[in-house]
């Protein structure tokens, strides 16, 4: 079976996380199953790659974070939640415009 | 979920404790909490599940590099490979403990016998014929004090390593001691306030035995007072023991704050090397004083009282040569 490799999706884990803060705050392990979901699980997005992803996406004014409490699955403990900001809103615009230019760019080279 | 938290421990122990690096240990922990939990109610069992959430974790390099920490992994892993710090793994911590718990013992026990050696001349002295055999018994009594303090010097000769050499605990281990320390810590607290309480009453015989028993008095006061110091010493030593344990890890890193949690046996900071000198000295030179004018004068029902004197100059000279924790 083929994988996604790690190098490819590099670039657009961000875009993935985005997309999903673009529907309202949302919480580490929340986001990375939306993702698993989203993606009809073909990608499954490690623990540090996600949270390496906030770090970075938080010092560029991305994404913000707060304490809240996730109700009562959470087991009553506290999550970090995070949510988009407008810069990072207009950061993901540029992103889907990006992957369309390079799908198009790509896709001529593929032989199906 | 044990696993889970050992392997991330385990992930994390090199890296240095900043708050950054706690905050991001925190946060990885709730996530793989949360999908651990996800996986046990879909009916996942518990193994399979510690599988996938550890297969699923990904690698720290990742991580530093986002937390801007590339370069000081770098030189924990250098450090690492260069001088790689010796593992100590939990059997071997089982048999440190129980090896110390043995050097403690006879440290205790040496300690002892050299403070009531002194009895058996006081209580003989004064039968005229007995005091030779009461200088005998002395010497005796000193020299096995003295064979069992070497033999406790030496007692953990294989153990030296602790302390002096770059060494490592994981995290289960930490926990396992940490646990131990817990349930010893009744222990200790009953017996250095029994043996305090002991070393506060060591001169009631003076008073309570007549006059001319007098050395009799003297003689059972070194008794209580070396029962006291017994006490004392040897479930303190035993502490220090799990203290030493726990503090082997390099305080600067994750693994550095295993320890954390209450160390009793809080290491006093001195002033300056004198202060530290006058201190280590100050119960040795009292002792000796107090043999001298003693053996001088021959007056035992009064000296006792350089004991109480002693003690309240102690507090004095501690306030002066440490300095405050907080």
């Amino acid at each position: 079976m083929v994988e996604i490799s790690s190098d490819v999706i590099r670039g657009y884990n961000d875009t993935m996380i985005l997309c999903i803060l673009m529907k309202g705050p949302s919480y580490g392990y929340e986001i990375s199953k939306q993702i698993k979901t989203i993606s009809e699980e073909k990608y499954v997005i490690k623990e540090t790659t996600l949270y390496s992803a906030f770090t970075r996406m938080e010092k560029n004014e991305f994404i913000e974070s707060f304490v809240a409490d996730p109700g009562p699955d959470g087991n009553g403990k506290k999550r970090t939640y995070y949510r988009i900001t407008e810069k990072g809103k207009e950061y993901y615009r540029e992103k889907c415009e990006e992957w369309a230019l390079t799908k198009d760019v790509i896709e001529k080279f593929i032989e199906h | 979920m044990e696993t889970i938290k050992n392997y991330l421990e385990s992930m994390f122990a090199s890296m240095p404790n900043t708050p950054e690096v706690r905050k991001a240990k925190a946060e990885l922990l709730q996530m793989m909490e949360d999908k651990y939990n996800e996986l046990i109610s879909e009916g996942t069992s518990e193994n399979a599940a510690v599988g996938t959430v550890i297969s699923e974790f990904g690698n720290l390099d990742e991580l530093a590099e986002s937390l801007s920490l590339t370069k000081e992994v770098e030189v924990a892993r250098g450090m690492e490979s260069e001088m790689p710090r010796r593992f100590i793994s939990l059997d071997e911590a089982k048999s440190y403990l129980s090896n110390r718990n043995k050097k403690a013992l006879f440290k205790a026990l040496g300690i002892l016998l050299c403070i009531i050696s002194v009895s058996f001349v006081i209580i003989m002295a004064p039968h005229g014929m007995k005091v030779l055999s009461g200088v005998g018994m002395m010497i005796i009594s000193i020299a096995l004090g003295i064979g069992f303090l070497v033999y406790s010097g030496f007692a953990d000769h294989e153990w030296k390593f602790i302390g002096h050499e770059a060494c490592s605990i994981d995290m289960n281990t930490a926990t396992y001691v940490k646990e131990k320390r817990r349930s010893f810590e009744p222990i200790r607290a009953l017996c250095v306030s029994l043996g305090v309480v002991l070393l506060v009453v060591c001169w009631t015989p003076n008073i309570l035995i007549p006059f001319r028993y007098m050395p009799l008095g003297a003689g059972i006061m070194f008794l209580v007072i070396g029962i006291g110091v017994f006490l004392i010493v040897y479930p303190n030593s035993i502490a220090r023991g799990f203290d030493r344990l726990l503090n082997v890890n390099e305080k600067s890193t994750i693994s550095g704050q295993y320890a954390n949690g209450g160390s009793y046996t809080r290491p006093v900071k001195y002033k300056s090397k004198t202060a530290q000198t006058i201190c280590e000295v100050y119960w040795p030179t009292v002792t000796c004083i107090y043999l001298i004018i003693s053996f001088l004068t021959f007056s035992w029902g009064t000296t006792w009282i350089i004991w109480v004197i002693a003690g309240v100059f102690h507090r004095v000279v501690m306030i002066n040569c440490t300095e405050d924790e907080n």
